[in-house]
């Protein structure tokens, strides 16, 4: 049973005992529905723990009280000294001396430490509170005491070597915690994902302007992505088939390394009539035309008897299909289709006009 | 000298488990540095565990072994409030000692 609901049943105790005198106050502006939070829902609920240590319970707890807390419910997971990496990444590592004397990590700028721990990168204490109380242990969250929570931090910090072995952390003293935490300088609040307007004005973000300054190309752009240069094909597979490790799903699938999918592509170029239909599925001109039937547009059959013995049929389709057309084959238009390449449409019209074969 | 290690010693129905966290770079050796020139090695050689001054543990670490390594193990005997030392020395010749009581 979680203190949550223990407290919540408590609220409920006390409503009973009030009688109609809750009930009369939840009106307002929705009659009838439901009822004002009781101050201890809200005590219940309201748990958070500002970096200025507003929200923070009074309380106390001891490096060795935090000890045995940690090795009874938390060094399963995170190790005995918040080193583990078995579970989850470590907790404690990565920070130096100098590092609690400058309040900002070396490591994470110097980018030479193996693993970025949560010691690392944590810049309030009052998050470590807030988190342990809130969300640990994962099995049972919300299920440590006030005091417990205190221990566990004065644990960390004492195995972080931020405070020491012989020290009691309580509210009275965590802003002294909060002054030697090794990472305290290395929050910046100067991007748009604070709220907020900026820091100048006395907020703490930007105004919400992204951190991203990327432009739309408005006049010389490049037309076609050129890939300069290409992993030698006997590197690709030096880490297994990059395809079969990632999952099926998301922005990264993977390129298929296992040297089966390149050799048929390699093998045999397509077939003039292959390479047409590929072009013609691959442009969207299936989607009103068929081979042999018509579905917005006209079939490849009827275009071909149409222009059947013509000499110039060739370049007249090739110019029809870039600059689009209306009126030949009725009242819907056909879109222009400037993105095709003069040997591509001269490939495709050359395919209709031999009877849109597909091989 | 080095840092300290962190050792937590705890006796339960006459076995004891021993768990160390050694502070040291443990450098291979074949890494080299943004200038490119080769990083000499550092790594411990031998760490030992003594309980009440009869050793327990002798084993040889070597360059494979990992930067700030984790060690723990068993052993039978030991009761609260007994002493254990661990001890590593490195191929620099630099020497620690950390003594704790069993809990």
């Amino acid at each position: 049973m979680s203190r949550f609901s223990k407290a919540t049943l408590a609220a409920a105790l006390a409503i009973g005992l009030a009688g109609g005198v809750t009930g009369a106050l939840a009106d307002g502006k929705y009659s009838g529905v439901g009822r004002a939070a009781t101050p201890a829902e809200i005590h219940a609920w309201d748990i958070d723990v500002r970096p200025d240590f507003k929200g923070l319970r009074p309380g106390r707890g001891s490096v060795a009280q935090g000890e045995e807390v940690w090795e009874a419910k938390c060094a399963s997971c995170h190790g005995s000294f918040g080193e583990s990496n078995e579970v989850h990444t470590p907790l404690i590592g990565g920070t130096t001396k100098d590092d609690i004397k400058t309040g900002r990590v070396a490591s994470l700028a110097k980018g030479d430490a193996p693993q970025r721990t949560a010691i690392m990168k944590v810049a309030t204490v009052s998050t470590l509170f807030d988190y342990i109380n809130r969300a640990m242990p994962l099995t049972a969250p919300k299920s440590l005491s006030n005091d417990e929570v205190y221990g566990l931090v004065a644990y960390l910090l004492n195995q972080a070597e931020v405070v020491p072995a012989d020290f009691t952390l309580s509210d009275k003293n965590i802003a002294e915690a909060q002054a030697r935490m090794p990472n305290r300088n290395g929050m910046n609040t100067d991007h748009g994902m604070w709220p907020g307007a900026s820091a100048a004005r006395d907020g703490i973000g930007n105004g919400g302007k992204p951190d991203v300054k990327n432009t739309a190309c408005m006049s010389h752009c490049k037309t076609e992505v050129k890939i300069a240069s290409l992993l030698p094909v006997y590197a690709e597979a030096a880490h297994g088939n990059i395809a079969e490790q990632n999952r099926p799903v998301g922005p990264v699938r993977g390129k298929d390394t296992s040297g089966k999918a390149a050799a048929p592509a390699a093998a045999a170029p397509l077939s003039e009539n292959a390479a047409a239909t590929k072009l013609a599925a691959d442009n969207g001109c299936m989607a009103c035309h068929g081979t042999a039937n018509k579905i917005v547009g006209p079939g490849y059959n009827e275009v071909a008897a149409k222009y059947k013995g013509q000499a110039d049929a060739e370049s007249k389709l090739v110019a029809k299909l870039k600059a689009g057309g209306q009126g030949v084959w009725g009242a819907i238009p056909m879109p222009a289709q400037t993105q095709l390449k003069d040997e591509d449409a001269r490939r495709l019209v050359k395919w209709i006009l031999s009877g849109a074969k597909a091989q | 000298m080095a840092d300290p290690m962190k050792i937590r010693a705890s006796a339960k129905e006459g076995i004891t488990e021993v768990k160390i966290l050694m502070s040291h770079e443990m450098e291979t050796g074949q890494r080299k540095d943004t200038a490119g020139a080769l990083i000499p090695a550092h790594f411990i050689t031998e760490v030992s565990a003594e309980h009440n001054g009869k050793q327990v543990l002798a084993a040889q670490f070597g360059t494979a072994v990992s930067k700030n390594p984790y060690l723990a193990f068993k052993f039978k005997g030991g009761a609260k409030g007994d002493k254990l030392a661990v001890t590593w020395m490195d191929n620099k010749g630099d020497k620690r000692t950390d003594e704790v009581q069993i809990a």
